[in-house]
């Protein structure tokens, strides 16, 4: 009997995802998957669909079409199988105030059949990995935004759940706090599949696998930050500092490949636009040297999330105009 | 089961130890106590053919209409304002559980209170020495009573529970509960109130608003008359009621 190859389980899957409130279509068609122990950001403005996406995986909310599952269970059809196997902190991480954060945390271990014997051990656990001992004694209701949304991550963490939905997990911290969320969320790559929404985009780029990125109900583009930036953005400029003014670049450039410009950066450097694939991108170096210039630095131009991400939703843009002519 | 039993203990330590049910606790022993106390007065002026104790029970839709919406009000709506009601549903907790368990709670909590009135009587009695009268602390109508407010208390905590499920104001959800405790209880006699001329065809309504009224069934019980349709009213009552706040509860969010 031929061996038939396993699709391996993917950990949260959403297929043609449909929301409609009345007219409004909230989110048309969403799909994307997150692997096992992956951390994906999903990326989109504010009202793009990203919490109505989160709550309908979290199984908060029922889509008009579309399937989502989580490690292959599906999400409408067996919520509690879901619920067992998924966290999800929402926006603005709701808690109760006058809850301590240690009495708070064995309540939710609880209620998430985490067994009685293990509750002490498991929130002792993600006191230490959110680093929330020292407020393990303190009401909720006292504790600073940041806090709040540790003990948020902690509740999620709490369950030992194979996923993860985090809405915003970062939204009103201040740079420091941010910083402690990013690397908490960090440390959870490999355990846990995470799937992480939010509108800051150098957050997301930072900590995440891959990025999924939504405007207005659908999603515009999906990947490695790195092949997104090869599929949307044109070919990197390279950024110059030597002891030679544009025009001479120019002329030098021009020599290896004759459709070669050259500017300058905001930062005072010279920047070299070559197309992909030219062969000024090796050479340039090399025939600098020979001609006797002194090099201080040449690099390619960084591309941030924010560029494949004006570029996505530029894309779409362009696409829903030539639908609708 | 499990995820009932741990939301039952933390919604009554959460109840407990909060200062609100505390001061509710007080205001409702300061209304039943002037309610006994002016009752005692009376009957120690001229006999009377009700015992103090049967007068504070005759006068229960008072802390009905006064104290139980302050009792039910913030249940859901609080939790559905603060969106931690949501939260709780992500757990492996259903809206059954949760509503179960603060069903519970508050009518423990309602019968705890009634059953803190008992000794009101009986400090009545002691102050009183010898001179009074043993139908002060008569323990019939005591427990008649107490046995009358326990079994009403899961119909009236369940219809306060439905009104906190609707809403997200704690303010509202106590308007709601106050205006359909006070129809459930004055229900029956505004069919009696209702005009003879022209009003005939309302005349079927009768027989049920027969069975609405709660102080027939208080008497009843004082009287040691277990009657099994109001039984059977405040079980199907209550479980509608909660059935009802189970599907508001899975809406919300």
């Amino acid at each position: 009997m031929p061996e038939v190859a396993q699709q391996p389980v993917l950990a949260l899957e959403a297929q043609g995802l449909t929301k409609r409130y009345g007219r409004l279509t909230a989110v048309e068609g969403v799909s994307f998957s997150v692997a096992p122990g992956e951390i994906v950001g999903f990326l989109g403005p504010n009202g793009a669909g990203k919490s109505t996406t989160m709550r309908i995986l979290a199984g908060r909310l029922m889509a008009n079409s579309g399937r989502a599952s989580v490690c292959g269970e599906s999400i409408a059809l067996d919520p509690a199988g879901a619920r067992r196997r998924l966290a999800y902190m929402p926006e603005n991480n709701p808690l109760p105030d006058e809850v301590r954060v240690r009495e708070y945390l064995e309540l939710r271990a609880r209620l998430k059949a985490v067994p009685e014997e293990d509750v002490g051990l498991r929130v002792d656990q993600v006191l230490h990995d959110c680093d929330l001992r020292e407020r393990a004694g303190s009401l909720i209701g006292q504790l600073s935004k940041g806090f709040r949304q540790r003990v948020g991550i902690a509740d999620a963490l709490v369950g030992s759940p194979e996923v993860i939905l985090l809405d915003e997990p970062t939204i009103g911290l201040d740079p420091h706090q941010i910083l402690g969320i990013r690397e908490l969320l960090r440390g959870l790559r490999g355990r846990m599949a995470v799937l992480v929404s939010s509108h800051i985009l150098p957050e997301v780029e930072q900590v995440c696998d891959r990025v999924v990125i939504i405007n207005r109900g659908r999603v515009v583009a999906q990947g490695r930050t790195e092949d997104l930036r090869r599929e949307l953005l044109p070919a990197p400029a390279l950024l110059l500092e030597a002891d030679l003014g544009p025009e001479a670049l120019l002329a030098l450039a021009r020599d290896l490949d004759p459709e070669a410009e050259v500017s300058r950066s905001a930062d005072g450097r010279l920047r070299v636009a070559l197309p992909r694939g030219s062969p000024a991108r090796a050479g340039l170096l090399g025939a600098l040297v020979r001609a006797g210039r002194s090099v201080r630095s040449l690099a390619e131009e960084p591309a941030g999330l924010e560029e494949i991400f004006l570029a996505a939703t530029r894309r779409d843009a362009t696409a829903r105009e030539g639908r609708g002519s | 089961m499990r995820a009932f039993r741990h939301l039952l203990a933390h919604e009554l330590s959460a109840t407990w130890l909060a200062w609100s049910t505390w001061a509710t606790w007080a205001l409702f022993l300061g209304l039943l106590g002037t309610i006994h106390w002016y009752a005692l007065l009376v009957c120690s002026q001229t006999p009377q053919p009700w015992t103090p104790i049967e007068a504070v029970f005759r006068w229960f839709p008072l802390p009905l209409l006064c104290i139980l919406p302050l009792l039910t009000m913030r249940s859901f709506a609080e939790e559905r304002r603060a969106g931690t009601l949501g939260a709780l549903l992500t757990t492996q907790a259903g809206a059954g559980a949760v509503v179960a368990a603060k069903f519970l709670c508050l009518w423990l909590t309602w019968v705890i209170f009634w059953a803190s009135f008992a000794a009101l009587p009986h400090i009545a009695g002691a102050v009183l020495g010898g001179s009074a009268d043993p139908r002060v602390a008569d323990p019939l109508a005591l427990g008649g009573g107490l046995v009358f407010v326990a079994l009403s208390g899961l119909l009236h905590v369940a219809v306060g529970l439905l009104c906190s499920s609707c809403t997200r104001s704690p303010a509202l959800a106590g308007l709601l509960a106050f205006f359909s405790l006070l129809a459930l209880t004055a229900g029956g006699g505004l069919i009696d109130a209702l005009p003879t001329d022209g009003w005939e065809w309302l005349g079927w309504l009768q027989g049920p608003a027969d069975h609405l009224r709660s102080l027939a069934h208080l008497e009843d019980f004082a009287a040691g008359i277990v009657d099994s349709r109001p039984l059977a009213l405040y079980a199907t009552g209550s479980l509608l009621c909660l059935g009802l706040t189970t599907l508001a509860v899975e809406a919300a969010d």
